[in-house]
């Protein structure tokens, strides 16, 4: 670039900072110089969530026409400003959409406070739930939603689209109906979308996108092969780990499909069956996944809701994923034990080796390096970034920003290899289930799930961690997840101990080890089931809950045991 | 040209088969091809941005098995090509005979267990009909191994 670009370049990018911070300061000033006395309060539900829009009036005594209005914020906070001269009564008014409706009446002292330009400080308000048409419907949608993807019957975004359509289709056309009718507008459906997460799977799908093509999956598949010296009871263990370790910096999906066919490579070249090596790598990346932030969607939704950092999964996680990994591999050796015996001398004919090497040859070295170092960089600012609040979507849209600009691949590829429908799918799926939130579905069962629990921690991460972990054999652990957030959040508010976020670790744990119950319960799966039956080597339901369900109970009876002894003992 | 096309798939299913296409060469002399087709339909329901990389890898995936299948015929004294294609089984199992000829279309015959497989015994009666129609090859049916479901049934 010429010099004069370069001073253009910096003249605007000053520009543009003097407008934003001119932006800021305007606002503040605006802020500040807010005259009048107030009237200020809190709005909460019964499960102490802050009731973010609500519309609060103030009336001259319960005349209709209000004097002045304003909005709860994010913290549930309102700040009504109150006429110079307020007449002789004066009423408050709090309503909005799925609530029951709250008046007060001013005080004398209040008044008089208020008229000597005092601000009031009313105390908090609760408002109660209320049950209408919507409810029933945006409950009905929602589980018609979770059965369209359980069953295939539509692609998982597309159910979710559908869910998304009918609702805003009963809040904009059915309100001229009934009022009862609306769940919420389009401005209210985007507020519970979870921008961070959205960026934070684009950003990690760009890096991924370069890693996978570089063959290094590949390479270390055929590098445990000749670690374990073609000795089956060693190279499992080995696969595993491997799989698990990928899975918690990758995600599961991603993982599988790139090392399943390498897999069933080897398992031939070795003459075994390859689903006594399939089988423990899917169900090890089902569970190492966890162990970190960005290993699998779920943690990701549930960092992001409960502000858990990249190190606290670390800390809170590994250690408990380890601990269940050992588990799973014994028990893998052990039900795989007959699978695993091959008659003969260990190893691979020469003539397959060599077919197998060309098939796990590096593809692109150059771009492993840079994607290496820059994935470095990122795991980095992953650790350390919380001490400057710098959000991993952050992060991981600076990496993948950096590894195109390092490596200047076709950037079209590069947008292409970014799987929208999953992003669109965690969008729709942000507002179905903020729909049941808005309608007050997930206020009643977290409820009632606090009043079965009632103030014992030990039930809690018992229930949350095994409800879980069933529940996801049947249920997407995605938009299950996505439900369950609120749920915990109000059970780590309202259960004694529970404020180390030890529900979320359990909803983790339960969601991800879920998936090794059933073959619909993870993507990684599916993924898994299709290419070996494209190897020749069908996985049915059957047999995959045959070798998994056992492996569920196992590794989530450990992960509970280490969530106990580091929470609860400790 | 002249042929024997034979698809395969890998696993204990394809290997009777294999070996039926295999002594078919050897009786008739004529050349043997396995295919092994590569089809991505199992991505519907999860990711579809990955169809680049996952194609390759399968496309790998299938010429090890087509290797296998090589290594078998070879053992019999049976030289055999392993193709690799891209897209529907049934059509490129078509396209394959057509372009070479095909004097025998060597198929499986599928196990009433096997839920999963591309053909049901109605869709293969089906397909074995135009197959001859299209191609004018004959279809030659591979009987099953006693109790041989694949790994995973």
């Amino acid at each position: 670039m010429k010099a004069s670009g370069r001073r253009r370049l910096l003249i605007g990018a000053i520009a543009l900072a003097a407008l934003a911070l001119g932006m800021i300061l305007t606002d503040d000033l605006v802020q500040a110089a807010a005259p009048g006395p107030l009237v200020t309060g809190n709005v909460f539900d019964r499960q102490g969530q802050p009731v973010v829009g609500a519309r609060v009036t103030i009336t001259a005594g319960r005349a209709e026409a209000p004097l002045s209005e304003a909005e709860t914020q994010p913290d549930g906070r309102y700040a009504v400003p109150v006429p110079e001269a307020p007449p002789e009564q004066l009423t408050l008014h709090i309503e909005r959409p799925h609530f029951q409706s709250a008046s007060t009446d001013l005080s004398v002292a209040q008044l008089r406070d208020l008229r000597n330009g005092q601000t009031v400080s009313l105390p908090d308000t609760t408002l109660l739930r209320r049950i209408n048409l919507a409810f029933w419907i945006a409950t009905g949608l929602f589980v018609a939603v979770l059965v369209l993807i359980a069953t295939g019957r539509l692609h998982n975004t597309l159910s979710a689209m559908v869910g998304v359509s009918l609702i805003f289709v009963l809040s904009y056309i059915g309100r001229t109906i009934s009022e009862d009718l609306f769940i919420f507008d389009f401005r209210g459906a985007l507020g519970y979308v979870d921008w961070n997460v959205i960026f934070l799977i684009m950003g990690m799908m760009i890096v991924v996108a370069v890693v996978e093509r570089t063959g290094i999956f590949q390479w270390m598949a055929l590098r445990a092969y000749r670690l374990s010296g073609g000795r089956t009871w060693l190279l499992l263990p080995i696969l595993m780990v491997l799989t698990g370790v990928a899975s918690a910096t990758l995600d599961n999906v991603t993982t599988m499909l790139l090392m399943t066919p390498i897999t069933v490579q080897i398992a031939l070249a070795l003459g075994l069956n390859p689903l006594a090596l399939l089988m423990p790598e899917v169900m090890a990346s089902n569970v190492a996944g966890i162990s970190t932030l960005i290993g699998t969607p779920t943690n990701i939704l549930i960092g992001s809701y409960a502000d858990i950092s990249f190190n606290s999964f670390l800390t809170n996680l590994t250690p408990g994923v380890v601990l269940a990994l050992v588990g799973l591999v014994l028990y893998s050796e052990w039900t795989y034990r007959r699978e695993l015996k091959v008659s003969g001398e260990p190893g691979a004919p020469s003539a397959m080796l060599e077919e197998l090497s060309e098939s796990a040859r590096i593809s692109e070295p150059e771009h492993l390096k840079k994607a290496g170092v820059v994935g470095a960089g990122m795991l980095i600012l992953f650790v350390l970034g919380e001490q400057v609040h710098l959000l991993p979507s952050v992060t991981a849209l600076m990496g993948a920003t950096a590894l195109m600009v390092w490596i200047r691949p076709n950037i079209e590829e590069m947008i292409e290899a970014v799987d929208w429908t999953t992003l669109v799918f965690f969008i729709t799926l942000f507002i179905v289930v903020g729909a049941i939130q808005e309608v007050g579905l997930v206020s009643f069962i977290a409820d009632g799930i606090g009043r079965l629990i009632g103030d014992n921690l030990l039930v809690a991460v018992l229930a949350v961690t095994w409800l879980s972990a069933l529940l996801s054999m049947v249920i997407a652990n995605i938009p299950f997840t996505a439900a369950m957030l609120p749920v915990v959040g109000f059970l780590t508010k309202t259960v004694p101990g529970a404020n180390t976020q030890v529900l979320f670790y359990c909803l983790s744990v339960g969601s991800a080890m879920g998936g090794n119950g059933s073959l619909i319960g993870a993507s990684a799966n599916m993924v898994t089931a299709g290419i070996s039956e494209r190897s020749g080597q069908p996985i049915t339901y059957a047999y995959f809950f045959r070798k998994g369900f056992p492996a569920l109970l196992l590794t989530v009876a450990l992960a509970s045991l280490w969530l106990l002894l580091h929470f609860l003992v400790s | 040209m002249t042929g024997i096309v034979c698809a395969v798939r890998g696993g204990p299913a394809s290997q009777p088969t294999i070996a039926r296409s295999v002594s078919l060469a050897q009786e008739s002399g004529l050349p043997l091809y396995f295919l092994y087709v590569v089809n991505l339909d199992f991505l519907t329901y999860t990711s579809s941005s990955r169809s680049h990389t996952i194609t390759m890898e399968m496309e790998q995936m299938g010429r090890f098995i087509l290797r296998t299948a090589e290594d078998t015929a070879a053992a019999k004294g049976v030289t055999a090509e392993g193709l690799v294609r891209h897209g529907d089984v049934t059509e490129e199992i078509i396209k394959l005979s057509h372009e070479i000829e095909a004097d025998y279309v060597v198929l499986g015959r599928p196990q009433i267990r096997q839920k999963r497989s591309v053909f049901t015994r109605d869709l293969l009666a089906e397909f074995v009909g135009r197959l001859e129609e299209l191609t004018g090859a004959k279809v030659v049916m591979a009987e099953p191994a006693e109790g041989n479901n694949g790994g995973g049934s």
